[in-house]
């Protein structure tokens, strides 16, 4: 009797199951993903240093670890924590909350950290073959330090008596001191890099003694031919160029500065910095240092801090001005600038400096300190030059020989010698991509297929070859990586408290009592105690890294996000509405939303 | 023990006597002893029960739902107004199955305001699944208060004492209030299939599509065929400790009777007198008194009034656009008779807003269906002034 | 440290099951998560008529861990009460008796109930999750829709012309021991106020906002991001009151133009600028005197 038959309903509306079984995920058509993607501070990094990954190493209290990082790309870090542009710091995303992190500060405090500690052991040698550096500033110090590591025989020619180049050279020891810089070099020829001093490549050893004698050559010779002003009175006594004029101080020398110890700089850029600060220090009181530049601070190429600094130590400027004739009148001189306003942007996209019409401006100097470029100068090295000077590098940094019949070894450049961009930098990265060059090189010649190609080594679109991409073995656990950088607007700033940048500390910056006496040149950014320089690298977003801040996991409206037993989360994709709330809230970007493909 | 005690007190002592728990009622004429009764059997604590003083009759019902989900015996009265106020929630109480116990003191619905007896309150919610018991004395509206608790929560449906306004809420009779030791056997504590459990989780109530929501309803119309076996069980266990009881239909003096009256309430009282007077005149005049009318006694009422030629429906209410509701009811009943068999059905709307029904009212409508051929009308109003 | 780490005071235990069916983003549905984790195990919820008539699942499953009885839309606050009561009688005082009502349920229809429940101080805790409409029926206007906006009973050629009743006002002119608002977007905040709440006895209301990305207008992954542009614009502050006498803010708020909040919704996507400049005029009046009220 079907009436009479009980259904199997029951007889209220009562619960006996989760909602589970429903697959709410059908409804999706966004899902998300976890990504680790590239923090934009180690996209601007000329030289590579996975600056996001030691800053977290450093939170985790991993310090030594975090040295270890930074030293994989970067083998002077003590050095380039002080004369680096950190350029770093111009795409922190944390400068849209509070202020980028100071990262220049950091990484001079675990460079001067690995300093204190012991020299290395030797490297292990795996390799055979040798090559020989030609240089031994900073192109052809990573060249070594990367080489070496790698496994092979490394052995340094440097013309000078001592090695750094351009770092001993050029760079004031008010900057960089040079026990600081004596170190790092120091702790590269620990790792088993032998340094031949006054060496002169061309000369002795001659060329095709090198080539004989070694598998591949490294050629980072710089540019230290200081550029010509081209204008009348130039070769009067009392001019000279900017580089030599530190050479010798910076070689324990004390060049005259004239009667009044006017000082007069011509040019915009570090070296014109260097020069002027330099002057002030030498000439003690009374000196008066004043830089010339056509065209104005905005423009100036110097690193803005230098700038300020030098302001605050009473270097004068002035700007809109060019020397168009140098005279020398009653035992000092005269340069005779004529007045410029700017024009259309040149190639350098910065605009052109023309001449204003106005009245000349006549200034009276001691000394002329020409600072207005550098260029390179091949003498002795068969190397096919560059129409703009210097030599060809390609993206595994090998260059051409020039022809004379013979098929020669492998010859690599990098640094100011081509045309990468002049900082110390951009050379450390130039030394590390032919490091990589040559080490593809010897591995093909045995038909071992490299594992990767110069745009798969890139750091982002834009960044500099990474080792650790090179080598394979990066330390740190990235989840399902992306070479893609992530943006202020990947950034949620919601969560993040406000913590000031820490400022460096400076040794107190006036007008000092010059005299000869070494304070004059002692240091004067002494950057960020230790407690300080961790505390900063806690500002740190980890931008597009997941740091399991189970953000995602506590906004996810559909229970849809969990940990798996080794921590990671998981989305649960058969119940995620591809809502999108936690890529829009993850902090740092490290979840995207993907298209579903309809299967 | 006997009390003369006014119907509405009928009720609040059941409620005391059946432990009730949840309380939850609004204020109403004529209805308002039966909770202010209650109030001072709670503050004295004679009753250990929440009163919940709620701020509407919608809310009186939605508490003892509330309260009933969570495994309490509740409670409520109300009238007419506040009756229908509750509408809704009486649904609720119904689907929901809650064994809830109400009183509905029955009073006309306005507009005009009339505060006096009229079946049409509780009548205009027979379809909302609640059953019905109707009281012809404060003695049966206290016993069936008692057996409605018993009964709802047998069959889990809620139970609705009706109970005239004035003639039985307000006036006093001499009621025998069972001993409460013989209650507590009578009358268990209550032990739910379901319940609101923090042990035992469950979602009630929740969307039921097409697929199920047939079933369920079949489920709530079997326990309505469920109620009248479950009553005369429970009758059974009321009467062997307490020597009453009352039956879903009760026929009196019936027996040959040519003419049968059909009433429910009190108007069954004054039936009484007059089917004696008739009898003791030599006249065959029966009286059939309803007290379950929901679920409607069809059967039952098939048995008592076979035979009979003519059946007098008396209804103190009013279905606009029907007549009365007892009669229509019934009629629905007696088509499933044979032709033959089935009497003539006169309904009479008398009464409504409290419009007295004496002896001479009944005598009167007696003649008057004696003297009626085939009725004309399903509704014969009694007593409309010209 | 860096990031605010919220995550170290949120309970882990889920009472809300994955597969209920709120709309991708419902502020409402976070709402639920979010107070069980504080409320626990020990709950009972009293659901009228609204969305999370449908989220917590049909017949017969239910996205919830704890008990939960559906009821008639303006009944929550009745029936709690019953529930209430039956719990007392058997003992167990400590059972939290959650009514979780739309705004429908609470300012309009429920509000009866809701007010008798207030004045007798029933000790229940009331959350309203407030997602500014009817929207479970297809986002009709409500008593909390606010000034100026789109619904589909109030469509932009004549949009909600009387501002959003306040509450938070009605409720402590009930003198309950504790009423508060809270949004999804600052969970600590809400979870703090969960915790106060369910540590007070007698009638305890709640009033959060949930952002509706189908109702309001705006891409389902900003759903958090409304919540917290509606605190930092003042146009829903987060403020406690305690016994309706003693009225304080939780948090800071920044005050924001509350353009930055109008604008990427589409239900006020038809407003003028004299109509934005006259919805920062009611904030700013209103702020005004909720800061009069916490100071005096």
């Amino acid at each position: 009797m079907p009436d009479s038959r009980p259904p199997r309903t029951p007889h209220v509306s009562v619960s006996d199951r989760t909602t589970e079984g429903n697959r709410t995920g059908s409804w999706k058509y966004l899902h998300p993903e976890y990504h680790d993607r590239v923090a934009p501070c180690r996209e601007r990094c000329p030289v590579g240093v996975d600056i996001e990954g030691y800053l977290s190493l450093l939170r985790a209290g991993r310090i030594d670890d975090a040295c270890d990082l930074l030293l994989r790309e970067n083998p002077i870090p003590a050095v380039t924590g002080r004369v680096c542009d950190h350029r770093c710091e111009g795409g922190c995303n944390r400068a849209q909350l509070d202020g980028a992190v100071a990262i220049h500060a950091i990484e001079r405090a675990l460079g001067d950290r690995v300093l204190d500690g012991p020299l290395p052991p030797p490297a292990e040698r795996r390799h055979a073959e040798s090559v020989a550096i030609v240089g031994s500033g900073p192109a052809g110090l990573a060249c070594a330090y990367h080489l070496v590591r790698l496994g092979y025989g490394v052995t340094v020619f440097e013309r000078d008596e001592r090695p750094g180049g351009m770092l001993r050279q050029g760079i004031p020891a008010y900057r960089l001191p040079r026990p600081v810089l004596d170190r790092e070099i120091e702790r590269i020829e620990a790792l088993g890099v032998v340094f031949h001093c006054n060496a002169e490549v061309g000369r002795a050893p001659s060329w095709p003694a090198l080539v004989g004698a070694f598998d591949a050559v490294f050629v980072g010779i710089g540019a230290q031919r200081g550029r010509r002003l081209g204008v009348p009175g130039e070769a009067l006594p009392g001019v000279r160029q900017g580089l030599e004029f530190l050479r010798a101080v910076n070689e324990g020398g004390h060049p005259d500065l004239g009667d009044d110890h006017r000082v007069l700089v011509v040019g915009g850029g570090n070296t014109a910095m260097d020069c002027a600060r330099t002057a002030l220090r030498l000439g003690g009181r009374g000196t008066t240092v004043t830089v010339v530049y056509r065209r104005t601070r905005e423009e100036m190429p110097a690193i803005a801090d230098e700038v300020a600094d030098a302001e605050r130590e009473g270097v004068r400027f002035c700007f809109l001005a060019a020397p168009e004739e140098i005279v020398a009148t009653h035992g000092h001189l005269v340069v005779a600038c004529g007045r410029m306003e700017l024009g259309q942007k040149d190639a350098s996209g910065r605009r052109r400096p023309i001449p204003s019409g106005e009245e000349p401006l006549l200034l009276e100097a001691d000394t002329v300190l020409l600072a207005i470029g550098e260029e390179v100068s091949l003498d002795g090295l068969p190397l096919t030059p560059r129409t703009e000077g210097g030599i060809h590098a390609n993206a595994w940094g090998a260059t051409a020989e020039t022809t004379d019949g013979r098929v020669g070894v492998a010859v690599f450049g990098g640094g100011d010698v081509t045309g990468d961009e002049r900082t110390v930098a951009h050379a450390l990265a130039a030394g590390k991509r032919a490091a990589i060059g040559i080490d593809r090189q010897f591995r093909a010649r045995q038909g071992v297929m490299p594992p990767l190609e110069p745009e798969a080594l890139r750091i982002g679109e834009q960044g500099a070859p990474s080792m650790t991409r090179w080598r394979g073995d990066d330390p740190i656990r990235r989840v399902a990586p992306l070479n893609e950088v992530v943006r202020p607007r990947d950034i949620n700033l919601a969560d993040f408290a406000r913590a000031p940048r820490h400022r460096d500390r400076h040794a107190v910056s006036r007008r000092r009592s010059w005299s000869h006496a070494p304070d004059g040149f002692a240091e004067v950014n002494l950057g960020l105690a230790a407690e300080e320089a961790l505390a900063e690298a806690a500002r740190c977003f980890e931008c597009g890294v997941c740091n399991e801040c189970a953000l995602c996991m506590l906004y996810c409206a559909d229970v849809a996000i969990s940990r798996d037993p080794a921590g990671r989360f998981a989305i649960d994709l058969d119940h995620c509405k591809g809502c999108g709330v936690c890529a829009a809230e993850c902090p740092r970007g490290a979840i995207m939303m993907s298209l579903e493909v309809p299967s | 023990m006997k009390k003369v005690i006014v119907g509405n007190h009928a009720v609040s002592w059941a409620v005391k006597l059946a432990r009730t728990e949840v309380i939850s009622a609004y204020p109403i004429t004529p209805q308002t002893q039966v909770v202010e009764e209650l109030s001072e059997m709670c503050a004295s604590g004679a009753l250990a029960a929440r009163f919940i003083k709620v701020e509407s009759e919608h809310s009186a019902m939605a508490a003892c739902v509330g309260a009933s989900a969570a495994g309490a015996r509740a409670f409520t009265a109300t009238s007419s107004q506040g009756l229908a106020l509750m509408h809704e929630m009486l649904h609720w109480a119904a689907s929901a199955r809650h064994p809830i116990v109400m009183a509905n003191v029955n009073r006309a619905l306005g507009p005009g305001w009339n505060i006096w007896a009229d079946q049409s309150d509780s009548l205009s919610q027979r379809d909302t699944g609640w059953i019905q018991l109707y009281c012809e004395t404060n003695q049966e509206v206290l016993d069936s208060t008692l057996m409605a608790f018993r009964l709802a929560e047998l069959v889990e449906l809620p139970v609705m004492i009706v109970l005239d306004a004035f003639y039985l809420s307000h006036t006093s009779e001499p009621v025998d209030i069972p001993d409460p030791v013989l209650v507590d056997r009578f009358l268990p504590k209550r032990e739910p299939r379901f319940r609101l459990d923090v042990k035992d989780p469950h979602a009630f109530g929740a969307l039921v599509r097409p697929d199920d929501f047939l079933e369920m309803r079949w489920h709530l119309q079997d326990a309505m065929r469920r109620v009248q076996p479950t009553l005369e069980r429970v009758e059974d266990e009321f009467a062997a400790l307490f020597g009453r009881r009352y039956g879903a239909v009760e026929s009196y003096r019936t027996t040959d009777a040519r003419l049968i009256l059909v009433t429910s309430g009190t108007i069954t009282s004054t039936a009484r007198e007059v089917v004696d007077a008739a009898w003791d005149r030599g006249e065959a005049i029966g009286l059939v008194k309803v007290k379950l009318f929901r679920p409607f006694p069809a059967a039952a009422l098939r048995d008592a009034l076979c035979g009979a030629e003519r059946v007098a429906v008396l209804d103190r209410n009013l279905s606009p656009g029907v007549g009365g509701i007892f009669a229509q009811e019934l009629r629905a009943a007696l088509y499933d008779m044979p032709p033959e068999d089935r009497p003539m059905v006169y309904g009479y709307v008398l009464g409504l807003g409290g419009r007295d029904v004496t002896p001479q009212t009944l005598e009167d409508i007696i003649d008057r269906t004696d003297d009626m051929g085939v009725p004309d009308r399903a509704d014969l109003w009694v007593g409309v002034k010209a | 440290m860096s990031q605010v780490l919220v995550t170290d005071r949120v309970p882990e235990r889920e009472l809300m099951t994955a597969g209920h069916l709120a709309c991708p983003g419902c502020g409402g549905a976070l709402a639920m998560r979010m107070v069980l984790k504080e409320l626990g195990e020990n709950t009972v919820v009293v659901l009228p008529a609204c969305c999370w008539s449908i989220i917590a699942g049909p017949f017969p499953q239910s996205s919830l861990k704890v008990p939960l009885y559906h009821t008639a839309f303006e009944t929550g606050a009745a029936v709690a009460s019953g529930v209430r009561a039956a719990l007392d009688l058997r003992g167990d005082t400590e059972t939290t008796v959650l009514v979780w009502a739309g705004d429908g349920g609470t300012f309009d229809i429920g509000l009866q109930a809701l007010s008798g429940a207030a004045e007798r101080n029933e000790n229940i805790l009331y959350c309203c999750y407030d997602n500014e409409a009817y929207m479970n029926t297809g986002i009709q206007r409500s008593s909390a829709t606010p000034w100026g906006a789109w619904t589909s009973t109030t469509p932009a050629r004549q949009p909600q012309a009387s501002p959003k009743k306040d509450i938070l006002a009605i409720m402590a002119a009930h003198r309950i021991p504790y009423a508060a608002t809270a949004s999804v977007s600052y969970p600590v905040d809400l979870l703090e106020k969960v915790r106060r709440a369910r540590a007070t006895r007698g009638t305890r209301f709640l009033h959060i906002l949930a952002p509706c990305p189908p109702g309001w207008k705006f891409a389902d992954e900003r759903s958090i991001d409304m919540g917290r542009l509606a605190v930092q614009t003042r146009v829903f502050p987060l403020m406690e009151v305690e016994d309706g006498t003693r009225w304080r803010f939780t948090m800071e708020h920044a005050g924001e133009p509350v353009e930055r909040y109008l604008r990427p919704q589409g239900r006020f996507r038809h407003m003028s600028d004299e109509d934005v400049r006259q919805v920062q005029a009611n904030v700013d009046e209103r702020w005004a005197m909720l800061e009069r009220r916490t100071t005096g």
